[in-house]
Order: C-alpha cells, then sequence, then structure tokens
C-alpha cells in the first residue's frame, strides 16, 4: 500500500518521571547512565532497572520493584534507567531487545541479571542471595540443615584464623556470585564453614577445599590438582556433579522448549504448589523433597525389595512399558464409574516345550448398575467371571496365535447379558515371570462399546486354559504394599519429578484438570507426553507426602490402577438448553449412549474456521428434526477430552449414534459437502425410524408417534408459511408503497414534461421571431452593403473624375504658364477654374459623410444580429 | 507484613484494559468527527481532514461497524443515516480497486449486515436487500471496469466515472488481484447477480495459473500480459491478503477448490521461506532467499493459521513476532532478522492491526495469557506513544518514536476493533453458535448470527449464514421439504443419495452414500495420501494442554 509524503512530523514526547518522587528507587528518566555508573561506587549492592517508559512489562514491574526496594532500601540502591529515550546516554551505549532488565551488582562483581518471575517475592529473594551469596555455616545442626536441602549443596572450608582473608576464599565467594549469574533459579546453594571441627563432619580437613553434598551417591571433594581452582570452575563442577530429585520449573514467558525438553524425557510428576520464596520453612515441600528424595535412593533400598529388584531386573523389559502403551490406549475412566472384574488367564503354551506363555488379562465390564462408593467394596461375581470365562474360551483362539512383545486387546460381548462385555488383553511372556505377574494386583478399565466383536467360533484344539488368580479389587483401595524408597530404579517407569508455583503458574494444572473452583492451589499430575496421557491426584485428597508416594507407586506397578484423566468443561452449564445441545466429558455417555434418541453428534472447536461457519447448519437441523426422538449435538474437544476409541483428528466430524444401535455409529463421510439436505439424507439413511416389519401393537404406538410428530413439523411448517406470507405482504406493501410513490412521481414528472413542452413551444417562438428578425435585419445588411458598393463605386468614378479634372486643371495650369504674356486675355479663364475647384470639394465631402453613416448602421446591425444569435 | 508474588501475567481478559480501548476509539472517533468529517482521514498533528483513498468519509465507513461492536447502537444508527445521505460514488476520482473494495464494499456490506442486530428498522427483503447493500453494490459496480482485461485479472487503479484511465499501469499486485472473494461472493449470493463472485473467481484462479514451477506468488504482476513484474515471494506486503482470502473463502463458501490451492501454497512457503518459524522473502522461481526481513503486515499469519487449526506453528512464530514488539513498542515495516533492527526508511509503525489480529485469533484457541499480555502492551504503546490531542497519529520512526501526521482508517476499523475484541470474551462477535437469530424473509425462514463471522481482511465481519439466505435458498428449502415429507412416512420409498461437494465436477450425480463414500475413499487413497477433508482442521494434540506462557513443543513425527 503507499502512502503520501507528508510534511507535519512531531517528535516524541519528552521522558518524565517513571517511578513517583517519593519512592526509594532513583529514577534516570532522562537515562543518565554515566549518572548511574557513578551512584554504583557508593553502594556495595545495586540493582538496575533498565525501562522503557512505553512497556507494558516495564510498567507492571514498577510496583514490583517499588516494593522490594522499600523493603531492602537501607541495604540496596536502587537504580531505575529510562534506557529507550533516544537522547540518554544509556540508549546509545546499551542494546536491549527486552525490558525491562534487571541487573545487579555485588560491589564491582556484575552485572548479574536477573532472570527470574517478576515478582517482588522472587525479585527480593534473588537480591538478598546476591547480598549474601555465601551463608556462614557456624555449627552442626546447621551443617545438617544445609546439607538436608533438597537442593545440592556446595561447602567450603576456610579457616580465618591464620589471615584475614584465606587463600582461596575470594574465588569461593565469586563462584556462589558466578553461580548466581549463570542459574537464576539458584538452585546451587554454597555456604562457608569456619571451623574445624564443624568441618571434619564433612570429612574437610584443609582449608580451602570445597565439598559438594550428594544424597544418593557419594559426595564430592573438588580435585584441585586436577582442575584449576577459578570461580567458574567450581561452578561448573558442582553443575556437573549435582544430584537432581525434584526441580522447579519456571517459564520465563517467553518462546522456551522447557517443558518439551523436560517431558520428552520421560513420563513426569508436576507437583503444584503455592511458594513464597522468602518464608522460613516450607513444610508441605519438605514433605514432597522428602518424597522424592525417597524415590530416588536407590543404593540403600536393593535389598529390601528383592521383588521389586526382580521386576527391574526381568529380562522383559520391554514388558512394563508395553502395559502401560496398551493400557494408556484403552484404559478410560467414564462417566459412570465401573469396577470390573479381572482375572488373569494363562493360555495352554504353544508348544509344550516353549518357554513362552500367551497371558491374557480378561475383565468383565458392566455398564449398569450403581456406583460403588469408597467403603462398599463390589465383589465380583463368581458366576459373571465364569461366564466370562466361557465367552473367552469360545474366542480365545484369536489371541492363541499371537506371540508378539506388544499386548493386543478385544473387547467382546457377553452372551448371558446385554450389559457386560469382557476385554481380554493378551501377551506373551516368558514363564519365569508369571508367578510375578498373578501376584500383582491389578485392574484394568476398559472402554463400555466394543470394538469389534469377534464372530468366528472355532473349536479350539488346544488344551483349556486356566484361571490364575480370581481376585477383584477397585483402585481407590488400591495401596500397593511396595516401598517408595528408591522405586526410580527398581521401575521401568521412571518418573522426573517437577515444582511449579502455583501462585505463578496454576495455569498449567487448569489445563491439567485442576479444579478452577478451589482456593487451595495444591495438585499433582503425572504427564506422559509419549503416550499423550495424563493422571491427576484425586483433588479430593489433600496433597501430603502419602498421598504423593501412592500416586507415584500406582503409576509404576504393573497394571496401573489410575486412569486417564480426561478434562472437561466446567464452563458448560447442563442444564442450559440449546437447540443444539452442548456436551461436554462428564455429560457425553449420558447423552448420547443413555438418551432414548437418535443422536447426531458434531465434533467441533471454536476456533475452527470450518466449524464456526456450519453452526448455522446445525441451528436449522435442530429446529426441524423433531426433539422427542432426536438430539442434535455437538461437543467442543478442545475443552473436552473424551476416551480414545471416540476421538477424532479432524474437525468438524459429524457422527450419527441410530437409537437402539447407538454402538454401530456412522460418521458423515467427508467428502460431502455439509448442507442441510445432506444432513437429513444421511439421517434418514441411517435412522431406525421407518421398520418394515409387520406391525405389532409397539410398532403402531411408535407409528403414532411419528404421526404426531409430522403433525407439529407441518404445524410449525405452517406457522413458517404464515410468517413467510406475511413477509411477502410486507414485501407487497412496502412495493405498493413504492409503487404507488412512484406513480406519483410520474405524474408530477408527466406535469413536468407538460409544462416544459409549452415553455419550449414559447421558446421555439422566440427563437423563431429572433431568426425571422435576424433574416430581415441580415436582408438589409445586405442591401445596405449592395449601396454601399454603389457608393463605393459612384465615389471611385468621382475620383476618376476628379484625377481628371486635376490632370486637366494641371494641363490648363501648364497652358497658364506658357502664357504668361497674354495674361489680360486669360483672365476670364482663371475665375471659372477657380469655380470649378470649389464645387469638387463640396462634392467630395458630400460623398465622405455617408459613408460614415454607412458604417454605423453596419455596426448596429451587427449587435442586434449577435443578440439574437 | 507478607505479600503474595504476582502472577507473571493476566489468567483473564481484565475489564480494565477493555474499557481503555473503548476511551481509545472514542478520543479518536470524536475527533474525526469534530476536526475531519466528511474527509476520509483524520491528520491528528494538525487536527484537521484530508481525502487519501477517493472521497468517501473512509474513516466513518471504516469504523461503523466497531461502534456495534463497542455497543453502540444510536451512533450506528446515526451513522447509516449520514452515509446514505452524503456518500456518492459517481464522483471523477481515481480510486484503489483494492482498498475501496475491502473498506467501503466491505464495510458497508456488514453494516448492512448488522444492522438489523444494531436495532435499525429493516425492510422486508433484508438480508437481500437494504440501502447499505444497494450503496455497496454500486460501489462495486464501479470497480468492475477493472477486471476488463485479457487475464481477468483487474487495474490496480480505476476511475470511479470513466472506468479504467487510458495509459493506467497494467502492473496490480498480487493482493489488488486476489482480495475480493469474501466481499464480492457475498454481494453475489445476498443480490442474486453471480458477476461480482465470477470476477472475483477469474482473478483468483489466474494468479493460481501463473505461479511459479515452485508454487509461489511474486509480488507484481501484468495484468495484460500475465508477467511477473515483482518476483519476491512471500506472506507479507503485496501478498497477504491473496492467501487470507484463499482461506476465507474456502470457509465462507465450504469451498475445496480454494482451500487445495492454499494448501498448495503453504506447502511451497513451508519449504521456502519458513526459517526457525519466521517467514522470508525468496525469489519464486528458484526459491533463494532475497530479503531476510520480517514485515509488519506479515503478523495476520498466525491468526490465518490458527482458523485452519495449525495453533502449534501460529503460536510459535506468533512469539517470534511478540519480541520485536518488545523491542520497540510496535512493529517495524521491516525487521532485518539476522540484525535484529529496522530496516532504513521502514522503521514505521502506522498502528497496524495485523499482530493484535492473531493474538485474538490465538486467544480463542489457546486462552494462553500470553496473548492478553499482547494486548496489554499495545494498549500501554499506542497510549503513550501515539496519543495527541487530536487522535492517535502514525509512528513514522520506531527508533525514536517521532509521529506523522496521519491517522489511518484501518485504526479504527482494526486495530481498536480486536484489542477490544480480545478483551471481550463475551462479544457477539464471538458467538460460538449458543445464541442465534431467525428472520422471515420472502424467501423463507433464515438462521442469522449463529456466529462463525469471517473477518474480511480490513477487519469487516461477514455473517457466514447470511450466504444462505436469498436468492438460492428457495431450492433447498424445497429439497428439504420433500425429505421431511419422507422423514414422517413410514416406508422410504426413495433410496438416499448425497450430493458431492460441487468442485469435484460431477456434482449432481447420485449414489448411495455407503457405496460413495467407500469408493471415494478408494479413489482418494489412490490420488492423494491425506483422506481427510480439506474443509477441516486437525484436532489439537496432546501437549497443546500444556503449550502456554511461552511453550512450544517440537513435533514429534
Amino acid at each position: 500500500s503507499c502512502s503520501r509524503a507528508k510534511d507535519v512530523t512531531m517528535p516524541a514526547k519528552l521522558p518524565v518521571n517513571f517511578f513517583s518522587t517519593r519512592s526509594p528507587v532513583i529514577d534516570l528518566f532522562r537515562g543518565q547512565l554515566d549518572y548511574a555508573d557513578q551512584l554504583r561506587q557508593d553502594s556495595e549492592i545495586v540493582l538496575y532497572f533498565f525501562y522503557a517508559p512505553w512497556c507494558g512489562q516495564s510498567i507492571a514491574a514498577r510496583e514490583e520493584i517499588e516494593h522490594v526496594a522499600s523493603r531492602l532500601s537501607d541495604q540496596v540502591l536502587f537504580v531505575a534507567v529510562n534506557c529507550w529515550w533516544n537522547q540518554g546516554k544509556c540508549r546509545k551505549q546499551k542494546h536491549f531487545f527486552y525490558f525491562p532488565v534487571i541487573h545487579l551488582y555485588h560491589r564491582s562483581f556484575g552485572p548479574i541479571e536477573y532472570k527470574g518471575p517478576m515478582s517482588a517475592v522472587y525479585i527480593e529473594k534473588f537480591v538478598r542471595r546476591v547480598m549474601t551469596p555465601l551463608l556462614y555455616i557456624s555449627s552442626r545442626s546447621k551443617l545438617l540443615d544445609f546439607l538436608s536441602n533438597y537442593e545440592p549443596g556446595v561447602v567450603g572450608f576456610f579457616e580465618f584464623n591464620a589471615s584475614p582473608q584465606p587463600p582461596g576464599y575470594l574465588t569461593f565467594f565469586t563462584s556462589a556470585l558466578h553461580s548466581l549469574k549463570k542459574d537464576y533459579l539458584g538452585t546451587i546453594r554454597f555456604g562457608v564453614v569456619t571451623n574445624k571441627r564443624v568441618a571434619q563432619e564433612i570429612s574437610l580437613v584443609h582449608s580451602g577445599s570445597v565439598y559438594l553434598h550428594r544424597h544418593a551417591n557419594t559426595s564430592l571433594i573438588y580435585p584441585k590438582d586436577i582442575m584449576n581452582f577459578t570461580a567458574e570452575n567450581i561452578y561448573k563442577w558442582a553443575l556437573e556433579n549435582r544430584e537432581m530429585f525434584i526441580r522447579w520449573l519456571r517459564p520465563h514467558g517467553g518462546k522456551s522448549l522447557l517443558l518439551n525438553n523436560e517431558l520428552k524425557k520421560g513420563p513426569a510428576l508436576l507437583v503444584f504448589i503455592p511458594y513464597n520464596p522468602l518464608a522460613e520453612i516450607h513444610p508441605l515441600l519438605d514433605e514432597i523433597t522428602k518424597v522424592a528424595l525417597e524415590y530416588h535412593k536407590c543404593n540403600k533400598s536393593q535389598a529390601a525389595e528383592p521383588d521389586l529388584q526382580r521386576l527391574g531386573d526381568s529380562d522383559s523389559p520391554a514388558f512394563d512399558s508395553s502395559v502401560t502403551d496398551a493400557h494408556t490406549k484403552f484404559s478410560e475412566t467414564s462417566p459412570i464409574a465401573k469396577y470390573p472384574c479381572c482375572n488373569t488367564v494363562v493360555l495352554p503354551q504353544w508348544h509344550s516345550i516353549s518357554r513362552t506363555h500367551n497371558v491374557c488379562e480378561l475383565c468383565v465390564n458392566q455398564t449398569l448398575g450403581v456406583k460403588p462408593n469408597k467403603v462398599h467394596v463390589p465383589h465380583c461375581n463368581f458366576l459373571e467371571i465364569e461366564a466370562a470365562l466361557d465367552s473367552f474360551y469360545l474366542q480365545e483362539h484369536t489371541f492363541f496365535q499371537v506371540i508378539s512383545n506388544t499386548i493386543e486387546c478385544s473387547n467382546f460381548l457377553s452372551f448371558y447379558s446385554p450389559f457386560s462385555y469382557y476385554t481380554a488383553c493378551c501377551k506373551t511372556v516368558n514363564r519365569h515371570f508369571l508367578s510375578f505377574i498373578s501376584s500383582e494386583k491389578t485392574i484394568f478399565q476398559t472402554p463400555k462399546i466394543a470394538f469389534s466383536s469377534h464372530g468366528k467360533k472355532d473349536n479350539s484344539q488346544f488344551s483349556i486354559p486356566h484361571i490364575e488368580d480370581r481376585n477383584c479389587f477397585i483402585p481407590d483401595l488400591n495401596i500397593s504394599s511396595t516401598n517408595i524408597t528408591g522405586l526410580s530404579c527398581r521401575t521401568n517407569k521412571t518418573l522426573n519429578l517437577y515444582l511449579l508455583d502455583s501462585n505463578l503458574f496454576w495455569i498449567y494444572a487448569e489445563r491439567l484438570g485442576a479444579s478452577k473452583s478451589t482456593h487451595l492451589k495444591e495438585f499433582a499430575a503425572i504427564v506422559d507426553l509419549k503416550e499423550e496421557v495424563h493422571y491427576v491426584l484425586d483433588q479430593n485428597e489433600s496433597l501430603v507426602g502419602p498421598t504423593l508416594e501412592n500416586f507415584i507407586k500406582n503409576f509404576s506397578v504393573l497394571y496401573s490402577p489410575l486412569k486417564r484423566h480426561l478434562v472437561d468443561d466446567p464452563s458448560v452449564p447442563f442444564h442450559e438448553e440449546h437447540v443444539v445441545a452442548e456436551v461436554t466429558t462428564n455429560t457425553f455417555h449420558q447423552t448420547v449412549f443413555l438418551s432414548a434418541k437418535n443422536v447426531l453428534l458434531l465434533y467441533y472447536a471454536q476456533w475452527c474456521g470450518f466449524c464456526a461457519s456450519l453452526n448455522h447448519i446445525f441451528i436449522q437441523l435442530a429446529r426441524l428434526l423433531p426433539p422427542d426422538s432426536f438430539t442434535v449435538a455437538r461437543i467442543d474437544v478442545t475443552r473436552n477430552d473424551l476416551p480414545w476409541e471416540f476421538m477424532t483428528d479432524r474437525l468438524p466430524t459429524i457422527l450419527f449414534f441410530p437409537h437402539q444401535r447407538k454402538e454401530q455409529s456412522v460418521k458423515f463421510p467427508e467428502d460431502f459437502s455439509v448442507n442441510l439436505p445432506n444432513l437429513l439424507k444421511f439421517i434418514l439413511h441411517h435412522s431406525s425410524l421407518s421398520s418394515s416389519e409387520p406391525c405389532t401393537k409397539e410398532c403402531l404406538h411408535k407409528e403414532s408417534v411419528l404421526q404426531q410428530g409430522h403433525i407439529s413439523h407441518l404445524e410449525k411448517e405452517i406457522q413458517k408459511l404464515r410468517s413467510e406470507i406475511s413477509a411477502l405482504h410486507q414485501a407487497h406493501d412496502q412495493l405498493e408503497a413504492e409503487l404507488s410513490e412512484a406513480r406519483r412521481e410520474e405524474q408530477r414528472l408527466q406535469q413536468q414534461k407538460h409544462t416544459l413542452e409549452k415553455q419550449h413551444k414559447t421558446l421555439q417562438l422566440h427563437s423563431e421571431q429572433l431568426q425571422a428578425t435576424y433574416d430581415q435585419k441580415n436582408q438589409e445588411l445586405l442591401e445596405m452593403a449592395e449601396k454601399l458598393q454603389e457608393l463605393a463605386d459612384a465615389s471611385e468614378n468621382l475620383l476618376k473624375e476628379n484625377a481628371l479634372l486635376r490632370i486637366l486643371v494641371a494641363s490648363r495650369g501648364g497652358k497658364q504658364q506658357s502664357k504668361d504674356e497674354i495674361k489680360e486675355s486669360l483672365e476670364s479663364e482663371q475665375r471659372f477654374s477657380e469655380e470649378n475647384d470649389v464645387s469638387l470639394t463640396t462634392a467630395a465631402a458630400a460623398l465622405e459623410e455617408k459613408r460614415i453613416d454607412n458604417i454605423d448602421t453596419i455596426e448596429t446591425e451587427h449587435n442586434s444580429g449577435n443578440r439574437t444569435e | 507484613e507478607e505479600r503474595g508474588p504476582a502472577g507473571p501475567g493476566l489468567s483473564a481478559p481484565c475489564l480494565c484494559h477493555r474499557e481503555r480501548v473503548r476511551a481509545m476509539f472514542y478520543h479518536a472517533y470524536e475527533h474525526y468527527l469534530e476536526s475531519a468529517f466528511p474527509y476520509d482521514e483524520l491528520r491528528p498533528l494538525t487536527c484537521d481532514g484530508q481525502d487519501t483513498w477517493g472521497s468517501f468519509s473512509l474513516t466513518l465507513i471504516d469504523a461503523l461497524d466497531t461502534l456495534l461492536i463497542l455497543g453502540n447502537v444510536s451512533e450506528f444508527q446515526r451513522v447509516v443515516n449520514v452515509l446514505q445521505e452524503g456518500v456518492d460514488f459517481d464522483i471523477d476520482v481515481n480510486a484503489s480497486v483494492f482498498e475501496t473494495n475491502i473498506r467501503v464494499v466491505g464495510g458497508l456490506l456488514s453494516a448492512h449486515l448488522l444492522s438489523r442486530k444494531a436495532g435499525l428498522e429493516v425492510e422486508a427483503g433484508w438480508p437481500c436487500s437494504g440501502p447499505l447493500l444497494r450503496m455497496a453494490e454500486e460501489a462495486a459496480r464501479k470497480l468492475l471496469p477493472a477486471f476488463q482485461t485479457p487475464t481477468g485479472m483487474p487495474y490496480g487503479t480505476v476511475n470511479l466515472l470513466h472506468g479504467v484511465n487510458p495509459g493506467e499501469t497494467p502492473v496490480t499486485c498480487t493482493a489488488g488481484i486476489g482480495t475480493f472473494i469474501v466481499e464480492f461472493a457475498t454481494l453475489s449470493h445476498l443480490t442474486g447477480d453471480p458477476v461480482f463472485e465470477d470476477v472475483a473467481r477469474k482473478a483468483l484462479k489466474a494468479l493460481w495459473k501463473n505461479r511459479s514451477d515452485i508454487g509461489l506468488v511474486g509480488n507484481h504482476i501484468d495484468v495484460v500480459t500475465a508477467k511477473w513484474v515483482a518476483q519476491d515471494a512471500g506472506i507479507g506486503a503485496g501478498v497477504d491478503s491473496y492467501f487470507e482470502y484463499l482461506v476465507k473463502g474456502a470457509i465462507l463458501l465450504q469451498d475445496k477448490e480454494l482451500m487445495s490451492m492454499f494448501l498448495e501454497y503453504n506447502k511451497a512457503i513451508k519449504n521456502y521461506t519458513k526459517f526457525d518459524d519466521w517467514y522470508l522473502w525468496v525469489q519464486m522461481y528458484k526459491g533463494t532467499v532475497s530479503m531476510p526481513v520480517f514485515q509488519s503486515l506479515e503478523a495476520y499469519w498466525p491468526g490465518l493459521q490458527s482458523l485452519i487449526g495449525d495453533v502449534e506453528n501460529a503460536m510459535r512464530t506468533f512469539l517470534n513476532y511478540y519480541t520485536v514488539w518488545k523491542q520497540f513498542g510496535g512493529l517495524p515495516e521491516f525487521y532485518n532478522i539476522p540484525q535484529g533492527y529496522t530496516v532504513d526508511k521502514r522503521e514505521g509503525y502506522p498502528l497496524r492491526p495485523e499482530l493484535i489480529e492473531s493474538a485474538m485469533y490465538l486467544y480463542r484457541a489457546t486462552r494462553d495469557p500470553t496473548l492478553l499480555e499482547l494486548g496489554r502492551d499495545a494498549v500501554e504503546s499506542i497510549e503513550k506513544i501515539s496519543k495527541v490531542d487530536c487522535g492517535f497519529a502514525t509512528i513514522k520512526d520506531l527508533r525514536d518514536h517521532r509521529l506523522d501526521n496521519r491517522m489511518e482508517s484501518f485504526f479504527l476499523a482494526e486495530t481498536v476493533k480486536y484489542l477490544y475484541l480480545l478483551f471481550d470474551p463475551d462479544n457477539f462477535i464471538h458467538n460460538d453458535g449458543s445464541d442465534f437469530d431467525v428472520v422471515v424473509t420472502p424467501y423463507g425462514e433464515c438462521v442469522l448470527d449463529a456466529g462463525g463471522y469471517i473477518f474480511n481482511t480490513e477487519a469487516h465481519p461477514i455473517d457466514p449464514a447470511a450466504l444462505h439466505c436469498c436468492r438460492r435458498r428457495k431450492e433447498e428449502q424445497w429439497e428439504v421439504e420433500d425429505l421431511m415429507r419422507e422423514f414422517y412416512s413410514r416406508k422410504k420409498t426413495k433410496k438416499f443419495t448425497l450430493k458431492r461437494a460441487p468442485d469435484r465436477g460431477e456434482g449432481e450425480d447420485a449414489k448411495d452414500p455407503k457405496d460413495a463414500s467407500s469408493e471415494k475413499a478408494g479413489e482418494k487413497r489412490n490420488s492423494k495420501k491425506s483422506s481427510h477433508s480439506l474443509l477441516s482442521c486437525p484436532s489439537q494434540s496432546f501437549n497443546s494442554k500444556l503449550a502456554v506462557l511461552g511453550q512450544v513443543f517440537l513435533d514429534n513425527t
């Protein structure tokens, strides 16, 4: 696009105070960087706040900085510098890509950039650490405190007896500052011991030695002989060798791969707690970090848990993870919780000499029944299991031939009850492994709707499989007897543990399904990015050490009782009536499967352009179909998770669930355009409304209902037609009005035409008259011209005559000269010639007068001619 | 005294910001009325007006629907009356075909479609007739002579009275050719005259035909000879709204052909111009980088991506662009990516809307507070930097924030509108389909205002439902009536056949849907890798749950 050149411009407004004049922060709003440097000389600790006055982040951070300054102004100098104003020194010397930038100086050391959250408590904590980068450890108990912390601790031993500043101390001090520069989270803590006896506790003997404490592995002493004793090296050494059992995640808000990188390492436990870095004690944090330390304490637990150890060492390492695969793929929560009974069934061997077994997990799922409460433990009906086994035996050949490392699952309907179905997941395992599996407490949650039922019935030529275990469990009571200590090394589903401050990052918790209403911002979730699944710790349970332990343990066991968490949209009120019913995770089952109607379900997302432009079509459809037998519903799948088998990978997707055959849902073919006729045809084709069976009583009833529907439809149609007619009438009236207006207009125009014609005629007449006068005048003019010509001719003749006369006179004169001598005789002749002269001049004057007259008439003629034209 | 840490940003749209945006609007709008009307634009430094793109009181037309979005019904009604009386297109003015279309035709169309919502007494045939529609049609007819070229691609400039001037340059930018389908198709559907949609489609197809072997289009083309005059390919200035209208046209018209064109371009753009979530400029035939710059105008791209479901990539690119804003308090027209600084003579920021537009779309998709932060930054910057006594002035140079004597009409039409919508999630424009209106027209009953508004490239919303309301409606209604009769009869007498999407060129052939779909699937497998419908978005991946506050995830594939 082009723009025109414009001359008027205006320079930017002059900078003004950013901080109030009463603020403890010195505001160099003209960007006087030189003065800022000067100020630094007088103060031990200085914080620079480089801002741009237009910048939202700077404005938001201003208040936080002011708050910190009000608390620390006696020890720290706070200097704010406008680093935007282009006349200022700061802008000329520094080149920032974002604002605000916070730099800290500890005497001459710096700048240490603060990159943490722009929140007063975090900033204050950081400033305090810059003020005292080394913690002075005076006693044994303080040392123990220091070392028991979950964050890595580095201790230096320096004897101050000999000299005021023992060798190496400054380097150690600088390395503590250096670590703040590199690691703004400040995870590595530095402490200093001056007492020899305290130092001995960690077997430091020589002054100048540096010690890195580790919980699970042996602690280390800085290898002075291998590495130079420099600040950078000490920090690097600590960083490389530190233990990280649990770490804080603090996304800075800019584009970052932090979560991507951490979560791709494997399943992760994210613990959200409100955290105040300034608080003296953090009881909850201590509890959580204790669990984390225990979880990672591997070497101490090896002997204690032989069973689990065997699991870890089993020669089928892929097994655990593949179970998770299968589990996560098929396990679901459902709106009405079911607690299936499961049995492990070992199939007969493929070859008798084979060292492998096919092991199947067989579960009975009931779709009906009341949800048991926590106290009531539902018991597996023995008959149910028997029935399931019977069905299974008939189907088992499908599993029988499977020898694979993956788990294969299949669902089939019960022969005995229409409300139950069975799920079997099978897997080939090594024989010696079986004993373990069978003793593991397991549960297997499966989807309610069959994927495909196996139809073939084949008489098995193999021996009958046997049941290994008949225990039934419910997940809430599944508290494994295994110990958390060292679990991370004994399971293949090792978790990485992370902490997030829920004051800052609660949004992630909400995304994972944390209740928005809760005021207590505590939450824990296990996220498995690879499996695209996550589990949450029941928010009704308080987040304490034991519940967290159980959560971890339940995740780690072979058949995890944890259920994939489905996030739903709580903002949709269930009872609100819409023409198009809004379905959520929680209402999905009820609306789609339990209702006795045909259901057309649209999967959509609000942001997807192709979905939103179809709204009107679905509204029309819903208004058209009889509401007592049809539901038009939709689900926003961005905000509502669904069990895998109901998920779709494209939006919009339209599914039709016919009444009485809900499991046989059909998908609207993607290649056809979504419009009202097509949708109706699609529904008509698949709906079960019409049947060709002979009419029974029920059918008659149906028929009458149908006709009732038809009647109401027709009534609606009539209503619509009436309103259409009235609209047409309106339009007609409008047209009528416009027409009459137009007619009036025509009338007026006609009249105007007449008057115009009259005027035209008079004008015509006028012009004819004028033409006539013109012609007449023209004629006169011509006549006059003729006369003029005549006169001109006459005058020419006269001139000729005149000339002749002159010649005559001249000749007479000549003759007179020659006849001088004879004067007397010629006197009479002379008189005559004088008389002749006079008569000639009068004639010429008369002629002249006439000519002027003539010209006048021509001019007046010409003027009048002009006017007529 | 203890104090909990404050969050790093805004977790929910703050009404305080919404109200600040409202105040911004009225500051600019009232000064325009006071000092500049009936000129096209306000000159904020000299407090007077000037004609820029014609002589249509452009700012007023452009700001009209913003008034309604801000809820000012009475002023909307007043302005509609003013425009009906005051605007004349029979004027001897050379006007940009592109700008007149997006600002004037688009503005009038959207005002026409919103006028019932604004409480105006509409005539019986509405939305298929009405004074604003007639004005829009008149303005559009003035542009039609520009399309009379051998290629069907329009001239860039047309005289509203005399048509194309003799000696008019035949060089038009790509966007000037491909940015008509939204307005013109709407006009055709409402008025029943197919000529508008036809010329717009013809122009789009001509561009498609002239793309390079590697699937890119250049910047400027000769509309007579179809030779590319400027061969820089990118997504920004000169091209931008062409791509935008392929997508928006596809959504508005449920048109697979337009979408398949876009997807092909999208592939080439990703292949040749995308580096580290930036989009550069390349030579359209060779694909070599010609300018490593980011243009302010390119910032619409993430919003467009979010409309078709590419939210992850959109967010990543958006975060790149946001860093540029943070550096300057606005987006320079050109930003040299490797140097990390502005480009000479291109340091201005005329208060463009594109980044804010993307933030609004992305906020719909992700609810990421980062997007509200951009909104907050924009409010602060615009107020602090460009607010003057008479309005808001274009920033001439982002390096020192010198101001220019201009306030483009898109400031009130787009920038303020998108900002307001970002902070007002309950605005009717965001209607997700839970509300709607039923209008009875002489053509039958019509469901309108059910959400899904398509913004034209000047942020004038078009209700897609309105396109199904007028002339063509009758046939469909009869068909539906027949089907409903069938529905209530006890036995099915017919086999039901679905109509194929029109672009397949076999529209009317009737087959059993089951056979058809299976056959279609087979056919698809042979011809194309993806079997899904072109008119659909992918579902969001699992990690999108955590992709907020700047976190991005790398593709697993």
